[in-house]
């Protein structure tokens, strides 16, 4: 124990120096977190929140039946908290045609932007006369094919 | 963009400035002497930690600066400590570290894409689940404490857990980016509570009935935890539903009450939790003497080299059983006190901030949930044992990442870190891009 002064200082040293050195990281981590509150109302990205942010822009996109799928003619839906289309129950927009599948496509916005996703049909889906490989994005006047039924994409 | 490079130097000399000052008072404490040699370990560390550092300039110029020197102050940390136990296991864990590095720089070197890894997700989870199987074949597995974490091949003897983790995250990120929709569309509420589809269940109960039968099999709670609660992170930030997670939750609760009332050696370690005191002498001991080194700490501790790991005077009797391994956060507790243990838990804390980051910025679905997953098994892992050591849950054989003594834990997490860091580099060279391009100077927002 002859060196016990100079072995309390090494301890209160390397706790001070263990300290700063994590403060320096943590103020940037907290920097960090100020300026993601803003526009993160979705830290991960992948869901739409219910509503929020879409719902104070304002309804700005549709999808519009325009035939087969024993959906009405102009019968539209609206983009808000994503769109599945689909012949499954589950599908917010169920279509009656045997090509499609459960779950055949979605459609979802993210940063005032639209997209559409295939998700793995069994047939795929037409976008504008092209197969659609994984996700695209929409502009106004977009037709989707599934099977025989034909949609048409209008946004604002 | 070297400005995250700088930093990250400069992160590293406060770091080897610490390893320098806890071998200085090791060896106050042990020699009675101050030799120079604390600063020869000094220099070896920081230059180790330099040639680190210009691969990552070279390699990965954007990945996040703290990183790294976050790790290599844990393994500063580690190497303190474990020189005071024993010079010899020092060694063996300094040269872990340098090999550890090497296959950080050789993950860095042919993972630069890491999707890669999505395409052979399956064979990925069938190595992690024969890695996790391996401690129970006969011949090569290794029981310690009644639990089956080890695995020895001729001499080499390690812990084949370290390396499935990552195995069943990788395919874990990579499977939920491919189905999480279906697990949200499918979804319906019944009382108020979204429950999933009931055929897209099955992935959830083969995951937690996976984690029973590893709970029966390598009948150690603690890894099964980890592997479950990092399933529910990755599900809970693929679907963001929380009620998966409860019910997730939920599930575990059942199945691990039915395993610790029917499996003897799970039931006995609930028991030593739960009643420390009835076996003080024998299966309660370790816990017990851990709790003690950590009240006797106090709030800074009783210095380096002071900790009692054995009796004065009785060599033979054990102070602090597996001091180098269970028991090394009561041991870091004991010599530096109650700021020293919440120094520890904010750079781990830190680390798991840095990693929720890099998943935030990321711009695709499996390099997020990648992120998510290897983050969150990271931090699991040392609330298993930093939570058994303090008694909050059963204490079981999980390594505290980059300081407990033990090759295959450095040499895993380093993979994991690697992983980490190319994931951190895409993302925030995506995103400095993105701010770049088109000039509304937010490097956050991340381009769609």
């Amino acid at each position: 124990m002859a060196y016990d002064p100079l072995s309390t200082a090494l301890k209160f040293g390397f706790l001070a120096v263990l300290f700063l050195f994590l403060l320096v990281i943590a103020r940037s981590a907290f920097r960090d977190l100020r300026r993601t509150a803003a526009p993160a109302p979705d830290a991960t990205g992948f869901h739409v929140p219910a509503g929020h942010v879409e719902v104070q822009r304002g309804v700005d996109a549709w999808l519009v039946a325009e035939r087969g799928g024993g959906l009405e003619r102009d019968a539209r839906f609206d983009l808000i908290g994503g769109l599945s289309v689909g012949r499954s129950k589950d599908a917010d927009v169920q279509i009656d045609d045997r090509y499609a599948s459960g779950i055949h496509i979605r459609l979802f916005s993210r940063e005032g932007r639209h997209f559409v996703e295939d998700m793995n049909s069994t047939n795929g889906t037409v976008l504008n006369g092209a197969g659609l490989d994984g996700e695209a994005e929409l502009v106004d006047g977009d037709t989707i094919q599934i099977g025989d039924t034909v949609f048409r994409f209008e946004a604002s | 963009m070297t400005r995250a490079r700088n930093r990250e130097l400069l992160a590293l000399i406060p770091v080897a400035l610490l390893l320098t000052a806890g071998f200085a008072a090791v060896f106050a404490q042990e020699n009675a002497k101050l030799g120079n040699l604390s600063l020869t370990y000094g220099a070896y560390f920081l230059a180790v930690c330099l040639a680190t550092h210009i691969y990552l300039r070279i390699r990965l110029p954007h990945a996040d600066p703290y990183l790294f020197p976050l790790m290599a102050l844990l393994t500063a940390f580690g190497l303190v400590m474990i020189y005071r136990i024993d010079e010899g296991l020092a060694r063996n864990q300094a040269n872990w570290f340098v090999f550890g590095l090497v296959l950080f720089a050789l993950t860095i070197q042919f993972l630069r894409e890491y999707e890669v890894l999505e395409r052979y997700r399956y064979i990925i989870a069938t190595a992690g689940i024969l890695l996790l199987l391996a401690p129970r074949l006969p011949g090569i597995g290794e029981q310690v404490n009644g639990a089956y974490l080890g695995v020895k091949l001729g001499p080499i003897s390690f812990q084949p857990s370290e390396f499935a983790k990552l195995a069943i995250v990788v395919f874990l990120a990579s499977y939920l980016r491919e189905h999480r929709e279906v697990l949200i569309v499918g979804a319906r509420r019944v009382l108020g509570v979204t429950l999933p589809p009931l055929k897209h269940f099955g992935p959830m109960l083969v995951v937690w009935g996976a984690s029973m039968l590893l709970l029966v099999f390598i009948r150690d709670l603690g890894t099964s935890l980890m592997f479950f609660a990092a399933f529910l992170a990755l599900l809970y930030v693929a679907t963001g539903r929380f009620s998966f997670v409860v019910i997730g939750m939920i599930l575990f609760l059942l199945g691990s009450w039915f395993i610790v009332a029917t499996v003897p050696h799970v039931h006995e370690r609930v028991e030593i939790w739960l009643h420390p005191y009835a076996e003080a002498e024998s299966s309660g001991y370790q816990i017990l003497q851990s709790m003690f080194a950590q009240a006797d700490g106090g709030l800074f501790g009783k210095g380096f080299g002071q900790a009692l790991i054995h009796a004065p005077g009785h060599p033979r009797t054990i102070m602090l059983p597996a001091a180098e391994t269970d028991t090394i956060y009561p041991l870091v507790v004991n010599e530096l006190g109650l700021f020293g243990a919440c120094g520890l838990i904010a750079t781990y804390l830190l680390i798991t901030a840095r990693g929720f980051k890099t998943a935030l910025l990321a711009n695709d679905g499996f390099s997020k949930l990648l992120a998510t997953g290897l983050t969150a098994v990271f931090a699991v892992q040392v609330f298993v044992i930093i939570g058994g050591v303090t008694r909050v849950i059963p204490l079981t054989g999980v390594t505290l990442p980059f300081v407990s003594y033990g090759g295959s834990s450095i040499v895993a997490n380093f993979v994991l870190l690697a992983l980490l860091l190319l994931v951190s580099n895409r993302a925030r060279r995506e995103a400095e891009e993105g701010a770049t391009s088109d000039g509304r100077g937010e490097p956050l927002g991340a381009p769609a």
